[in-house]
């Protein structure tokens, strides 16, 4: 068991090290000068200042060395330097990060609790209209862009109600009511989402368990529907549904990057498409590299997890 | 890895399919069989099949040039003349949406099937080949996969700048990594097979083993791959559009008409907020329901009820 | 608006009758902390003599003074509106050769530093880049602005003196603009990046980068009783939609400098919220870059062609729905001074019966050698911002009507002005923001010989001349009979055609008091004045 989670660690730590050296890479392939797009605000820089400010903010090294700078930031905590706000990037980031993280997990929690319902149901009620009705009404969700949900959620609830929730961060120490009004909205658009993928996997996989012969068995025996469904189908089925709550966190950021600049919540993805637009680098590549961390976390809890729900996996590689 | 499940990023789960073999009735047959067990996939298909008319024909179907300014008709609401009305700038949004469903599809289709066959191709080998090349891509396929679809490809198209080819590689890079582990897990399977043996025992050559034997065998979870990274294709692709970093005017792209002006002219004319947003619903929605079909007819163990 | 019951509206009229004082000059209330729409965040922090930007200009203003500025009661902008701000009086000597200013006494810095003369001379020698200037600035964007200043005396810690290379009257116009901050001589510039150190009514309490900029009431301002408002909250909203809808909902009391265009105003009349709106200028203009050094725009005939082709009138209707108006090189009344009167715009290319003109177009091309069998193919190029595509497809239908085929293409928005700076483009379509309405802030950026920013190329002596010639005018009537034959040369050589200039309807909510938006966006911030009827 040690060694096992000592291996995927081990694998975790090497993804992450790749991952620094694409996002690295990536960024640094955009054409045109960087210097230009940094102060594009103040029109026209010319060449002897842009040299001067390369140098500043280390632009003049060789690439290499920057990145083994970055490398050096990101172990020493402080991240480097923002291009644009010359603070610590870490001071920067550190507030948005619980933002995201509890966006995500309050949309990971809607979308568990309208996908799972949504599968068993459907599974029960297999090619039924019922069964055919939450299938659109899950897809549906899935095929509605993330953008255009939130521009109409606002546009309705501008006209109907002259009320739209608050536009900075209001924390839950200080009010409790409206922090979770202002964080169920864009919660509900992407758990929504979000759990089209929840509600499909239920349901195959509660369909799957139902052929198994002892859910026949306690069918034949006369138990209750209600109860062989939930003791034994959803029982078996709890493992490719926690897998694919892992698996999911990296598919919801992606759909919170223009879910919180509808509703201007201070979070990463917000954060990370101005600083993609302004090119500060030591902001967008701290920014991805933390949604990779999460990504790569999820993804080794559910590794474990599945130990821990499912002892015929025997841990060794 | 103790999962074997890939999920795409519009959340379409593609668990791994074992051999179909090649169907014995015809393509007719099959075909009134899916619609009439899979009703669902059978309106996606439909959907889908009429985004592909209308980009081809969008010309015929087109009321007016979707690019003509008209100065004296700005934002005109539905009716005989714009049948969807008209933009700030008084250009049909009927046409524009027309006109849009190629620039969609067209950026839709490449990033799929370029990431699609590129990621068919690195799994195909690294399976094949099994072992340290396997290994080795297996590790690099999850630094690519641990990256959120639309993250990479902002990232991607900011550093590219705005052109159609630059958008088509933005989306679909990120794509290679989900193909390549469900084309892998499936010529896995199909590689211990005895023909495949065979074909080995008789020293034919590897490359060629691949191609020619073990290729056209996973050629349905393909197809169900690229079905759902389809619509995961064209949704990014409205995304970038509306944060300005996807493609660029004069093409009218359904993303693009919804980004500023758009928002800026909501309560005035809903109907330039509206539209093209149903336009990408819809086309995400028929290629979602297609994939979703698919994969349950190809998935044997869901197979047959 | 939703009506009031018609009793009320009575009972309040015979109130008002009665009583004998008109609602407005109520007395202003204290306290409250206004909410202020903010399209970006701060660009170079509070640094507003590194940016060219409103964005950084607007939520940094409260936070300082300048030596003069323009009233913020009046918003029309010129000689005649400016007033003292940290110089209590100031007069020209020798012949508008020197300029002096007497500092106020008693003012004190946000970190109880006492404000002296050495701090103005600190500043200014930083922006012109004085040889033996304390510091330098990261980047300094208005440099040219005091190309005329030989030295900054400061003989004694409340008198300073600007001595002038040639008299320059127009020297005051830009020290009283937004742009024209004073900075503290003991807080190294690069500082204001991060943080804010002024004499302003308002000190910085927060900047939550990306979030908001949060100000609270300076209790040691200068001015007796001022600010009203206990603070500020500058409120980061980039997505457009959102902006707006906030302000309806009432999250926001006030707009963005230049952010409402018609459409929106009348979407947020039309909404019942009980919001005032401004119509001023903004002091921007949409203009038409045609490269001078490259053929065919060489000849002065194909340019004034392109510029006959285009209909000014339509132009403000179609692009901007009525939200623009007509006018050449200067921002046209009765939002500027300078602007040419309407009988004389009449007379310039693109002005008159559109018709005719774009005949006239066809008939200069043919004479260029293009006709029909061989048009005229030019290569446009914009930036991939929607106000600039709006623009540039007008442009490009109205160029198709005379039969010159076009073809777009878009620069991405930050290689857009390193790109004309480089001259890099055949043709071009722009916008150009004014920081002050003054002919010497304008000409010598956008029209000189061998200025950067003069993006055209265009270049000729006479016009040079006769540019030098005004900035030197002492007399105010001489002065604009200049300008405006500065104005009309320059639009008959088709030097880089107006389109127009942009409207701004400013809304604000009614309770909001003595906000008084300016014909130009860059110099009404300062908000000490402001108070809330709630």
């Amino acid at each position: 068991m040690q060694t096992y989670i000592l291996h995927r660690l081990g694998i975790a730590v090497l993804t992450l090290f790749g991952m620094s050296l694409v996002i690295f890479v990536l960024m640094r392939l955009a054409p045109g000068d960087i210097v230009d797009i940094l102060f594009a605000a103040a029109g026209y820089v010319n060449e002897s200042d842009k040299k001067l400010i390369m140098k500043e903010l280390g632009l003049d090294q060789p690439i290499w060395v920057q990145y083994l700078t970055w490398l050096r930031d990101i172990v020493s905590g402080d991240l480097g330097k923002s291009y644009r706000y010359d603070v610590s990037a870490w001071q920067i980031i550190r507030p948005l990060l619980p933002v995201t993280l509890e966006l995500a997990a309050l949309a990971t929690l809607i979308s568990v609790l309208l996908g799972v319902p949504a599968g068993v149901v459907s599974a029960v009620r297999q090619d039924t209209a019922l069964d055919y009705a939450l299938r659109v009404f899950s897809l549906a969700g899935l095929s509605m862009p993330a953008f255009w949900l939130g521009m109409v959620i606002i546009l309705v609830l501008v006209v109907w109600l002259g009320w739209i929730p608050p536009l900075t961060y209001v924390s839950p120490a200080e009010n409790l009511r409206i922090h979770l009004v202002q964080f169920l909205l864009p919660a509900l658009a992407v758990g929504y989402r979000s759990s089209a993928l929840l509600m499909r996997i239920t349901r195959s996989a509660v369909l799957e368990v139902m052929r198994e012969d002892y859910i026949r068995t306690a069918w034949a025996k006369g138990q209750s529907e209600r109860i062989v469904i939930w003791r034994h189908a959803l029982k078996n089925a709890i493992l490719p549904v926690v897998t694919v709550i892992g698996i999911e966190f990296a598919f919801l950021i992606g759909g919170l990057v223009v879910t919180e600049t509808v509703f201007n919540l201070p979070g990463v993805a917000r954060f990370l498409v101005q600083a993609i637009l302004w090119r500060d680098y030591p902001i967008v590549q701290n920014l991805v590299m933390f949604i990779a961390i999460v990504v790569v976390l999820s993804n080794l809890l559910v590794d474990l997890m599945y130990g821990w729900l499912d002892p015929r996996v025997r841990y060794g590689d | 890895m103790a999962t074997e499940r890939t999920v795409t990023d519009t959340g379409l789960e593609l668990v791994r399919p074992s051999v179909v073999g090649p169907s014995q009735a015809g393509v007719g047959t099959t075909l009134l069989r899916f619609c009439r067990k899979k009703p669902l996939g059978a309106a996606g298909g439909i959907l889908m099949i009429l985004m592909v008319l209308t980009a081809l024909f969008a010309e015929v179907l087109s009321t007016h040039d979707p690019i003509a300014t008209d100065a004296a008709n700005t934002l005109a609401v539905p009716g005989a003349q714009h049948w969807l009305g008209s933009d700030h700038l008084g250009r049909d949004i009927y046409s524009r949406i027309v006109h849009g469903a190629r620039v969609s599809l067209i950026v839709g289709v490449l990033s799929t099937l370029f990431g699609s066959v590129l990621g068919g191709i690195v799994g195909l080998l690294s399976a094949y080949f099994g072992g340290k090349t396997d290994l080795i891509t297996q590790r690099i396929l999850d630094i690519l996969q641990g990256l959120p679809l639309l993250v990479l490809a902002l990232v991607m198209s900011a550093s590219l700048g705005p052109a159609v080819h630059n958008v088509v590689i933005a989306i679909s890079i990120p794509i290679i990594p989900r193909a390549a582990r469900v084309v892998r897990a499936s010529v896995l399977s199909i590689r211990e097979m005895q023909y495949v043996e065979a074909a080995r025992a008789l020293g034919i050559q590897h490359l060629r083993i691949a191609f020619r034997h073990i290729l056209p065998n996973t050629m349905g979870t393909f197809l169900v791959l690229s079905t759902a990274q389809l619509g995961s294709a064209i949704l990014v692709e409205a995304t970038l559009s509306f944060l300005g970093l996807g493609v660029p005017e004069p093409y009218p792209s359904w993303g693009r008409m919804l980004s500023v002006s758009a928002a800026e002219y909501a309560q005035r004319a809903p109907h330039l907020v509206l539209f093209p947003g149903i336009a990408i619903s819809l086309a995400v929605f028929g290629s979602n329901l297609l994939g979703d079909a698919l994969r349950d007819t190809l998935d044997p163990r869901l197979r047959g009820r | 608006m939703p009506r009031l019951p018609i009793t009320i509206a009575l009972l309040a009229l015979t109130l008002v009758v009665l009583v004998g004082t008109p609602a407005v000059s109520q007395a202003p209330k204290s306290g409250g902390v206004l909410n202020v729409m903010q399209r970006g965040d701060l660009a170079q922090g509070f640094s507003i003599h590194e940016t060219a930007t409103i964005d950084t200009v607007w939520p940094s203003a409260p936070c300082f003074n300048n030596l003069v500025l323009f009233d913020p009661a009046k918003p029309v902008e010129s000689m005649d509106t400016i007033v003292p701000e940290l110089a209590e009086k100031w007069s020209w000597q020798d012949n508008y050769r020197n300029l002096v200013f007497l500092l106020r006494k008693g003012v004190k810095w946000h970190d109880g530093q006492p404000f002296t003369a050495k701090d103005v001379k600190h500043t200014f020698d930083m922006v012109r880049e004085a040889k033996d200037a304390p510091a330098k600035f990261r980047i300094n964007p208005r440099k040219d602005w005091y190309a005329n200043v030989e030295a900054i005396e400061a003989p004694d810690p409340h008198t300073v003196i600007f001595r002038l290379k040639r008299p320059q009257p127009s020297l005051l116009m830009m020290l009283a603009s937004g742009y024209s901050p004073v900075y503290p001589a003991h807080v190294p510039a690069a500082e204001f990046r991060t943080r804010c150190v002024g004499t302003g009514p308002y000190k910085v309490k927060e900047w939550k980068k990306g979030e908001y900029i949060e100000y609270v009431r300076n209790p040691d301002y200068w001015v007796k009783g001022r600010p009203y408002l206990d603070g500020l909250k500058y409120i980061v909203i980039v997505e457009r939609g959102t902006r707006f809808a906030a302000l309806q909902a009432g999250r926001l009391d006030v707009s963005f400098p230049g952010e409402a265009t018609k459409p929106i105003a009348d979407q947020l009349k039309a909404s019942g919220a009980k919001l005032t709106f401004t119509e001023v200028g903004a002091n921007v203009n949409d203009n038409l870059l045609m490269n001078v050094k490259k053929p065919p725009f060489d000849n002065v005939k194909v340019r004034r062609a392109m510029s006959l082709a285009i209909d000014r009138r339509g132009y403000a209707k179609a692009v901007h729905q009525g939200g623009a108006v007509a006018g050449v090189a200067m921002q046209p009344k009765p939002y500027g001074v300078w602007g040419l009167l309407e009988k004389d715009l009449n007379q310039l290319p693109g002005y008159g019966k559109p018709a005719e003109d774009k005949a006239q177009a066809r008939k200069l091309l043919a004479e260029a050698g293009f006709t029909p069998t061989n048009p005229l193919k030019v290569e446009i190029k914009t930036r991939a911002i929607t106000l600039y595509l709006d623009f540039s497809a007008f442009v490009v239908n109205e160029l198709k009507l005379v039969g010159v085929e076009t073809a777009l293409s878009q620069i991405e928005t930050a290689q857009w002005h390193p790109l004309v700076t480089r001259r890099d483009y055949q043709m071009g379509t722009n916008l150009t923001g004014l920081g002050i309405d003054d002919p010497d802030g304008n000409f010598y950026e956008n029209f000189a010989c061998g200025s950067p920013r003069n993006y055209t190329d265009y270049c000729d002596e006479q016009v040079m001349k006769m540019i030098d010639q005004q900035s030197q005018e002492r007399d105010a009537k001489k002065r604009l009979a200049m300008v405006w034959q500065i104005q009309r040369k320059l639009e008959e050589d088709a030097a880089r055609p107006t389109m127009g200039w942009r409207i701004d309807y400013f809304p604000q909510w009614a309770y909001v008091k003595n906000l008084i938006p300016h014909h130009n966006i860059y110099n009404y911030g300062r908000l000490q004045d402001v108070w809330m009827d709630k």
